[in-house]
């Protein structure tokens, strides 16, 4: 009950997508978008607000975790080009595989979506970080949405987005979602990474020890060799490592690689 | 083809061989690598002030509203407020959109059909069946709904709701459920179907199949008015008329309780049996307080729960509408498809201490609870061949003189034992079709929906019965 | 027409009766005789098996003892299992066969194994798992044990701490001494927990000990062992003691001396996390661990609430409510204010 738009699932023979097909087998119709969005986030972050302002929608989320089980999905247009919006669940994190974790996780694997934005509490940076790694272990093309900036300040903290930008590889926008502030731009840096203008370098995990590190990345280099054009090999490594059966079916139905 | 499958094969016992090296534990390991990139970053990012001012407001209210004076003061204040509020708030709507539905537009429909000369059986299926069922629904459901929910959506968006569920998870934890399962059964006695929806904030599949199951013993808007009809009939005409209606209202109130005594009965039950294979957690994260936007919340309340679960309602109402039309005028010999009903269930209904006519009643209000009572009256009038009440057969009606009612009910041959029996039937049966569809939606499983549907008519049934043989062995 | 409630009432209980016997003895999954028969084979293995591998020799009458079975109904299960090769008899004693030892490390593998996916994929409580995995083990075919094997992917241990035997019937030996027998002052880690007999197991539940849990030994009699771990002082009967094993820590380990529970937190102390029990498992364990419960966080006390719990903590800026056995499993070290 939570789709605020339902859209018959049609054939899409006309997609210009390479991953149309996968999003269809996610239930997402792409035939009148030139680019898709997905928008990730801890609970309580203010992610709907977010996906409001940005779609013009009014979407109910509360203050809980896990609201959204399923997805939400939206639009918007921007110098002609039309975006469309997919709500994701707030989740903690992709890794506990419960359900609504693994909806989230699934569409940024198997969804492959243009630009992947993660809605940040900037008065919990730290906690929110946890998230925003996962996500960036799993796609090149992330916008960071570092929220809440009004409460922060309230709270007397400040955060140098520019530094976070560089340190995490991929653009950062402050936004104060509930009065409008920084969506304009929020738009106009989804619509740079999308189009390709902005290329991300995201923070790869760095901290493992040396024995599981060691493993990652020699599971993740026979991946490499087996799949050349593999996106996200040391993510798959990892989830392999970890006894992911979704991945490992995803493995061999080809579904990782386009 | 098969290099490939060769290949992937390699892969997996390659990822297996590896796993097992790096031992059990690289899921902590790999957090904790996360955690510290994290800690790393923000501690080169992040400046914090004096924060423990900004957090003083927050922390105050913390401490009131989860003290161990106040807390559950507190929670009982709000929750009679917001009952308070939509029972008594809903009256006025209610009884417009009743002159409105039924009063103006219905025989304006009848009036118009016999000008433009619809075939009787044409005009009775679809203004007398369909759209007094679909009339009914909208009346008696959508004004309590559009006060409760909104208000529930603003204490929610505050932030009180995790302390609701803080404050109490103790007690549920007793019968093996979350805390949060006082708000999915508060949500319940709003609307199962809303409740039903609700119980995804529950991240444990265990404790959240128990909510679901559960959460028909919360006693939903579409049974209060058949409690407090009952109850002022029977219960109250037990005591001087002065404390009738004191008498009637605490009747009906120990009904909601038994409610909630059987909820946590039979979550206590189903942890320890069939549930008991289901992964258990808990967490509760009790964020911080933000000021609700009003008329936002107001808004997206109504559109997201209120109009999508009025929907569903209407939905499963027009069938049953056209069902309870049909059944009372196809007639089998000289009888209609009704009264044969009646009579084969009459003698499993006086077992139980009920009725042919009020089993028949609930098999074909399934779809809603709002007209069991205009259903029972009408199948009532035209079984027992009581003239001067009514439109005809098939068409519900109720009364507004409750003493009438009585007589009706009365000569239809209620006791108080069929009162009583039928306020806890009320209670005790299965879920409506809006939830029951809305349970399958949720859980996408068969065989909850089935264990969810079947096993309240089992305890309904059970106490009737205990109660009826109980009561005629004393009296 | 109303039928005479007393005689309602009885037919009633009566009905109630029969349906509570029905359930209890599980009439609808009756094992069939040749069913009967393969799982008392396969006990007889897998009790053959664990006495051997104690080094000891198995006798008739100890077996029949072990296994509750009349010696005339043993008698005739170990012909008919020398018939079918899987064991050798020789004088008193009885021996198991290569076919007979591959037989009873397969039936162990699936034991193992389902209650190593008892632990982790389910809510069963702990004090079920053994049992649970009795009944499974005669069930699940060699190719299901590998998918389930897998799909759990490819434990080494079974959640009591014992391994789990490979599919090639490989199986590592651990090096463990029992509790009973250790020199005070030593520092070991909890490496197994004996989950027979019933009685002593439940037992040890109870004092909420668990796999890889650490402790010094404080001293060690004929009578009792006490000791010390996560800010609690032990005493068990040497009977209950010699059910856990343990091993001394290793280079790589230092005792935590100062780890104590995060229950024990007082109001107004900070502390550090030292980790997550061993104990918490699955779903569980991988959500304290996105909230932020990882080594060397500080965390504090946040709320009390009105009941015994929960009770919420201050963590990453975040109130996170946990009850008190998650509480329990949590252990820190405070930190001086």
């Amino acid at each position: 009950m939570k789709e605020v738009k339902e859209t018959p699932m049609e054939a899409c023979e006309s997609c210009a997508f390479y991953n149309a097909a996968q999003l269809k087998k996610l239930g997402v119709n792409v035939e009148n978008a030139d680019f898709v969005v997905a928008l990730a986030g801890n609970p309580n972050t203010g992610k709907s607000t977010v996906f409001n302002a940005l779609t013009g929608l009014r979407q109910h989320t509360g203050n809980w975790a896990g609201k959204t089980v399923t997805r939400a999905e939206g639009g918007f247009s921007y110098n002609e080009k039309r975006y469309k919006l997919i709500d994701l669940p707030g989740t903690y994190s992709l890794l506990s595989t419960s359900e609504d974790e693994e909806v989230a996780r699934n569409f940024i694997l198997f969804g492959r979506p243009d630009v992947t934005v993660i809605v940040a509490d900037a008065s919990r940076l730290e906690r929110n970080l946890n998230l925003v790694l996962q996500v960036l272990e799993i796609t090149d093309k992330a916008v960071l949405c570092l929220n809440l900036m009004d409460e922060a300040k309230r709270h007397g903290i400040s955060i140098d987005d520019r530094t976070l930008a560089k340190d995490l590889g991929i653009p950062v926008v402050v936004t104060s979602a509930r009065s409008g502030e920084g969506i304009p731009e929020l738009i106009k840096v989804i619509a740079q990474v999308a189009s390709g203008e902005i290329v991300c370098k995201p923070h790869k995990i760095k901290n493992l020890n040396s024995k599981v590190s060691e493993a990652v990345e020699e599971l993740s280099s026979k991946l490499l060799k087996a799949y050349p054009g593999l996106p996200n090999s040391r993510w798959v490594a990892m989830r392999l490592l970890d006894g992911d059966q979704r991945i490992l079916s995803a493995l061999k139905e080809g579904e990782l690689v386009a | 083809m098969s290099d490939q499958n060769n290949q992937i094969d390699d892969i997996i016992s390659f990822a297996s061989s590896l796993r097992w090296k790096v031992g059990d534990d690289f899921h902590d390991k790999l957090t904790e690598a996360i955690y510290s990139d994290a800690a790393v970053i923000t501690s080169r990012v992040e400046t914090k002030g004096d924060d423990e001012k900004s957090y003083h407001f927050d922390r105050l209210l913390d401490r009131i509203l989860t003290s161990r004076r106040f807390g559950f003061l507190i929670m009982a204040l709000i929750l009679s407020v917001i009952l308070w509020l939509t029972i008594q708030g809903a009256n006025y709507p209610s009884s417009m959109l009743n002159t409105l539905l039924l009063e103006l537009i219905y025989p304006t429909l009848k009036s118009v059909s016999a000008s433009i000369g619809l075939p009787w059986w044409l005009d009775g299926f679809l203004f007398d069946g369909v759209y007094m069922a679909v009339a009914w629904v909208i009346a008696v459901m959508l004004p309590p709904m559009a006060i409760f929910f909104p208000l529930f959506t603003l204490l929610e968006d505050f932030g009180y709701l995790p302390r609701v569920a803080f404050n109490l998870d103790g007690l549920f934890k007793k019968s093996g459920a979350h805390g949060k399962q006082a708000l999915t059964m508060s949500m319940g006695w709003g609307c199962n179907a809303a409740g039903v929806v609700a119980t995804r904030i529950i991240d444990s599949p265990r404790e959240r199949l128990i909510a679901i199951i559960t959460n028909n013993f919360s006693l939903c808007n579409g049974r209060w008015p058949t409690q407090i009809l009952i109850a002022t009939i029977f219960i109250g005409a037990l005591v001087p008329s002065g404390l009738s209606g004191t008498i009637s209202t605490l009747a009906v109130i120990a009904i909601a309780f038994l409610g909630i005594v059987f909820m946590f009965l039979t979550s206590w039950l189903l942890s320890r049996t069939m549930l008991k294979g289901e992964v258990s957690t808990f967490t509760l994260e009790l964020p911080p307080y933000r000021p609700p936007r009003f008329w936002k919340t107001i808004y997206t309340s109504l559109i997201d729960r209120t109009i999508i679960v009025l929907w569903r309602a209407i939905i499963f109402a027009a069938p049953a509408g056209a069902v309870i039309w049909l059944i009372s005028n196809i007639d089998i010999g000289s009888t209609s498809v009704a009264s044969h009903a009646i009579e084969f269930l009459d003698p499993f209904g006086i077992l139980i201490g009920l009725n042919g006519v009020i089993l028949l009643a609930y098999v074909v209000a399934i779809p809603a609870n709002e007209i069991v009572i205009p259903t029972v009256l009408m199948l009532t009038v035209a079984h027992f061949n009581i003239t001067g009440f009514g439109a005809g057969d098939g068409v519900m009606f109720e009364l507004d003189s409750v003493s009438e009612t009585e007589n009706i009910l009365k000569t239809g041959g209620w006791t108080l034992l069929t009162g009583i029996n039928l306020m806890l039937f009320s209670l005790l049966h299965n879920p409506c079709s809006t939830t029951i569809f809305t349970i399958y939606k949720e859980t996408k499983s068969w065989k909850w929906t089935s264990v969810a549907t079947i096993l309240p008519v089992v305890f309904g049934v059970v106490v009737c019965f205990l109660i009826a043989q109980c009561w005629r062995l004393l009296f | 027409m109303i039928p005479n409630p007393t005689i309602a009432l009885l037919i009633f209980s009566i009905l109630v009766l029969l349906i509570y016997l029905g359930i209890k003895t599980r009439v609808w999954n009756r094992r069939t005789k040749a069913q009967r028969l393969k799982a008392q084979v396969e006990d007889v293995l897998k009790q053959l098996y664990h006495v051997q591998h104690s080094n000891k020799k198995a006798t008739l009458n100890a077996m029949a003892g072990a296994l509750k079975m009349s010696d005339s109904k043993l008698v005739y299960l170990l012909e008919h299992m020398a018939g079918l090769n899987l064991i050798r008899l020789k004088g008193q004693h009885i021996y198991l066969t290569e076919s007979g030892t591959d037989y009873a490390l397969k039936i162990i593998r699936v034991h193992r194994l389902w209650e190593k996916y008892l632990s982790e994929e389910t809510g069963i409580d702990k004090s079920e798992w053994h049992q649970r995995a009795e009944m499974m083990e005669h069930n699940l075919t060699a190719d299901q044990a590998d998918e389930l094997y897998r799909s759990l992917g490819s434990p080494r241990f079974d959640p009591h701490g014992d391994p789990i035997p490979m599919k090639s019937g490989e199986i590592i030996e651990s090096s463990a001494t029992p509790l009973s027998g250790i020199h005070p002052g030593k520092y070991v880690r909890i490496t197994h927990i004996e989950d027979e007999p019933e009685v002593i197991y439940k037992q040890i539940i109870n004092e909420k000990l668990h796999i890889d849990q650490q402790l010094k030994v404080l001293s060690c009699d004929d009578n009792k062992t006490r000791f010390l771990s996560e800010g609690i002082e032990y005493e068990l009967s040497t009977i209950v003691a010699s059910n856990i094993s343990v091993k001394e820590l290793n280079d790589e380990e230092s005792f935590e001396a100062q780890a104590v529970r995060l229950s024990t937190l007082k109001e107004g102390e900070k502390a550090k996390v030292v980790g997550i029990s061993k104990e918490c498992r699955g779903a569980n364990r991988r959500r304290l661990l996105d909230l932020g419960f990882i080594k060397g966080t500080t965390i504090e006390t946040g709320l009390d609430g009105p009941m015994e719990e929960p009770k919420a903590y201050r963590i990453k800026n975040t109130l996170i409510a946990l009850r008190n056995d998650q509480a329990d499993l949590i252990l820190i070290e405070k930190i001086a204010s």
